[in-house]
């Protein structure tokens, strides 16, 4: 027995030991820690934040979002002009180079663009149809035509999706190899090492246009899933950054004295999907009866503990055409439960999907499920696994189901085309069909008038509101944490970190 | 080895000698039984509705009016305890009690007929322990969905194991016993012989193991609603509980201690009335 226990201890100390000199590093060397670990370095392969927020810090676009999120402003295109009739866009690339000390061409961004539109793995390819053709007249200029006008098109060059790659690097390595490690890349860092499932090590990239601006000489990503020991962590100096702090910890983080709580606006916007092809849901007045039943300041006290916002639009507070005067119902469980009853759903039953082990979700469903018993409804919680969850979402084989949207683009258009104006995803999962809302999307795609434009998602927002297409729940921000020797660590509101401006003291 | 006839004599002792020289059991014994009356009063002795949702009080620390706390819905810590107590001892039952007789009837029959009865079941439980166990139970509940009746259908499939075994062990012995060869000659049936002259006998090994096994079964019942498969909410039992306070256990530990306390205790008692049992029945652990 005592020798098992001197094994035992031993061992753990020796554990110990390596785990902390494998999270010590160099001076100049930022760690962070997060939830997940990336799934891949081909930009359009994936539609997930915990790669996209790392694609912006390889990969530079021609046109970048700024860091309070409403501006665009020159990324690799030094500038760019628009022929009247909307059409033609004519960008003029800086003189910049890939890691690799290759030029960075306008014939790369041409590729770059034509790729995510035409290759087969990407996602992407729906927002890029508009792209007529993509030329390179010379090295430095870059000519793009539209199928139509598109109010849109500047933003979604934003999208660290679309970054600038180097033809030459990824056909010389195979797209493969090229999502495991990308060579030469064009933003401030260079992937020197990725270890799945754990960690992504990015090296200072010298030949970054801006290298003068970038303070680190690396940046590790680091996945640490448990909240509770990311937190502490931290609070340890085993890291000098973690995202995805919890709403409950924040309190107590703020009380530590070696720590910083960056509360930053986010577009995050969680509601509660609503499946209108099943049953007594397709009835608008059950939707929102379903909507004043849900007190919505309850959960932003309870599971947000106050740092939430009760939503009212699913165009999120601070985004472009937001409309703040937007109706919201009531919270009033016996006026539901009398709209339920005319409606003929006096005894509704609904089958809620939640995502086992998240624990705001579960905590959502928990309250839903006894707000929604005041309106005399029964809800019974199915708790699934994130990954089985969405391909139930998609398959239909639900009622209700908590979800969330960050925005990825500046404009309005791509999460209201998802939402609302598209069939091919049918709506964002919800099966809502409104075909006066869906050819309001589509004419406000190509209103370049911003006034007209304006107004017209004024409607789009108070129509989708009044036949509860989902229901909006609370809009939240992104909290991160960091040890009081790390400057300039923050993220705008789409989520970029702009960790070239990230210094470690 | 004559097990019934020592019992009887220690049976004739008065109790309160009974009870000093049997400390152990009777702890265990007085443990399970404060749980069993918290268990079945509990609409009585509940303070507050455990499911009751009640902004107001969130997160209070332990006081007089909620001396277990409340949590983050600000619902009593303490009537949750007390609810989850009819849950607990539910699994602990129900999980014990369908291995035992499914193992108890396979072990019997495997060792009293053996060749090629015996090969059979034994490859069986062969391939059962050759999965981890906790595994298997996470694959069956899977197929059935979750809930607390997967979780009994999924003990009763996994559990029955060491029973068998350990009941065909005691059979194998004892079927060749004077009293069995006795009973063979003057023409006893096989199911007679079995049931009636070989199980009394071969059972108290496996009537200690069932009380260590209650124990395990409990925590792997709290385990199983831990990861969401088993209790669902908003039905308070203290897996389901611990589960919940984690996200909070910096910040307000009475959340998951109280449920967890419970756990230990419990199981402790289990324990206690296992080793006390066997000792009383006179088997060797």
């Amino acid at each position: 027995m005592k020798s098992k226990w001197k094994t035992m201890s031993m061992a753990t100390v020796l554990t110990m030991l390596m785990l902390g000199s494998t999270i010590a590093e160099a001076a100049g060397v930022l760690t962070i820690g997060r939830r997940e670990d990336s799934t891949t370095f081909d930009p359009i392969k994936s539609a997930q934040n915990v790669d996209n927020w790392v694609f912006s810090n390889v990969f530079d676009v021609l046109v970048r979002v700024d860091k309070t999120g409403t501006k665009l402003e020159p990324g690799l295109a030094e500038s760019w002009a628009v022929s009247g009739d909307g059409l033609t866009y004519t960008f003029k690339i800086r003189d910049a180079k890939f890691s690799d000390g290759s030029p960075i061409t306008a014939g790369d961004a041409a590729f770059s663009l034509l790729r995510i539109r035409d290759n087969e793995g990407s996602l992407w390819s729906d927002s890029y149809k508009i792209v007529e053709t993509a030329e390179a007249t010379d090295d430095r200029t870059l000519v793009v035509k539209l199928k139509t006008p598109s109010a849109p098109f500047l933003s979604t060059l934003a999208l660290p999706n679309v970054s600038v790659l180097s033809k030459k690097g990824l056909e010389e390595a195979g797209e493969e190899a090229f999502a495991e490690k990308p060579i030469a890349s064009s933003g401030a860092f260079t992937v020197k090492e990725w270890r799945r499932g754990d960690r992504v090590i990015l090296e200072k990239n010298p030949n970054f246009w801006q290298a003068d601006r970038v303070k680190l000489d690396g940046v590790e990503w680091i996945s640490v899933p448990d909240d509770n020991t990311r937190m502490l962590n931290v609070q340890a100096g085993e890291l000098d950054t973690a995202i995805f702090v919890p709403f409950s910890r924040v309190e107590e983080l703020k009380k530590d004295p070696n720590l910083e709580v960056h509360i930053d606006t986010s577009t995050r916007e969680d509601h509660l999907l609503i499946n209108h092809e099943h049953g007594a849901l397709a009835k608008k007045e059950v939707r929102q009866a379903l909507d004043m039943a849900i007190d919505k300041k309850a959960i932003v006290d309870t599971v947000t503990f106050g740092l939430g916002e009760v939503a009212n639009s699913y165009i999120p507070k601070g985004s472009l055409y937001h409309y703040a005067g937007n109706y919201q119902y009531p919270y009033d469980a016996a006026k539901a439960k009398a709209m339920l009853a005319d409606a003929g759903a006096s005894d509704l039953s609904l089958n809620y999907i939640v995502n086992a082990g998240n624990e705001v979700d579960e905590q959502i469903a928990v309250l839903l499920q006894q707000q929604l018993a005041k309106a005399g409804v029964t809800v019974n919680l199915q708790k699934v696994d994130a990954s089985q969850s969405w391909d139930m979402l998609v398959a239909g084989d639900y009622d209700i189901s908590v979800m969330y949207w960050t925005n990825d683009i500046l404009d309005p258009d791509q999460k209201t085309t998802f939402v609302l104006g598209h069939d091919t995803n049918m709506n964002y999962m919800t099966r809502y069909k409104n075909d006066k809302v869906k050819d309001m999307v589509a004419a406000a795609r190509l209103e370049l008038d911003p006034a007209k434009r304006e107004a017209m998602y004024v409607e789009i927002q108070k129509m989708a509101k009044d036949d509860v297409h989902w229901i909006d729940l609370y809009y939240s921000p992104y909290i991160n944490v960091s040890r009081k020797n790390i400057g300039n660590f923050y993220q705008n509101p789409l989520g970029r970190f702009f960790l070239e401006d990230t210094v470690k003291n | 080895m004559m097990p019934s006839a020592t019992n009887a004599t220690r049976m004739n002792l008065p109790w309160s000698r009974f009870l000093g020289r049997h400390l152990t059991l009777a702890t265990g014994a007085g443990i399970l039984g404060l749980f069993l009356m918290v268990a079945l009063t509990a609409p009585l002795i509940a303070p507050y509705d455990p499911i009751f949702q009640n902004a107001d009080v969130r997160l209070l620390p332990p006081a007089l009016a909620h001396p277990f706390g409340t949590d983050n819905f600000g619902r009593d810590i303490l009537s949750r305890v007390i609810w989850g107590a009819r849950i607990d001892l539910q699994i602990a039952v129900i999980g014990v009690v369908f291995p035992f007789l499914i193992g108890t009837f396979v072990g019997t029959v495997a060792g009293f007929f053996g060749g090629i009865v015996d090969a059979i079941f034994m490859r069986l439980v062969d391939i059962i322990l050759a999965f981890p166990f906790l595994v298997l139970m996470l694959s069956i509940i899977a197929i059935l969905g979750p809930g607390l009746s997967s979780f009994y259908i999924a003990m009763a499939l996994v559990g029955w194991v060491s029973y068998a075994r350990l009941i065909r062990a005691q059979i194998l012995v004892l079927k060749n016993s004077d009293y069995a060869l006795a009973a063979v000659s003057l023409g006893f049936s096989r199911t007679r012989i079995m049931f009636r002259h070989l199980l009394p006998n071969a059972i108290a090994g496996s009537l200690v193991f069932s009380m260590s096994d209650a124990v395990l079964v409990l925590l792997n019942g709290a385990a199983i609603s831990y990861l969401g498969l088993g209790v669902q909410p908003p039905v308070a039992e203290w897996g389901v509980m611990v589960a919940e306070g984690q996200s909070f256990i910096t910040t307000a530990w009475w959340i998951t201690l109280f449920p967890g306390l419970s756990i230990v205790v419990l199981a402790f008692g289990f324990s206690l009335l296992g080793d006390g049992l066997g000792e009383w029945l006179g088997v060797r652990e």
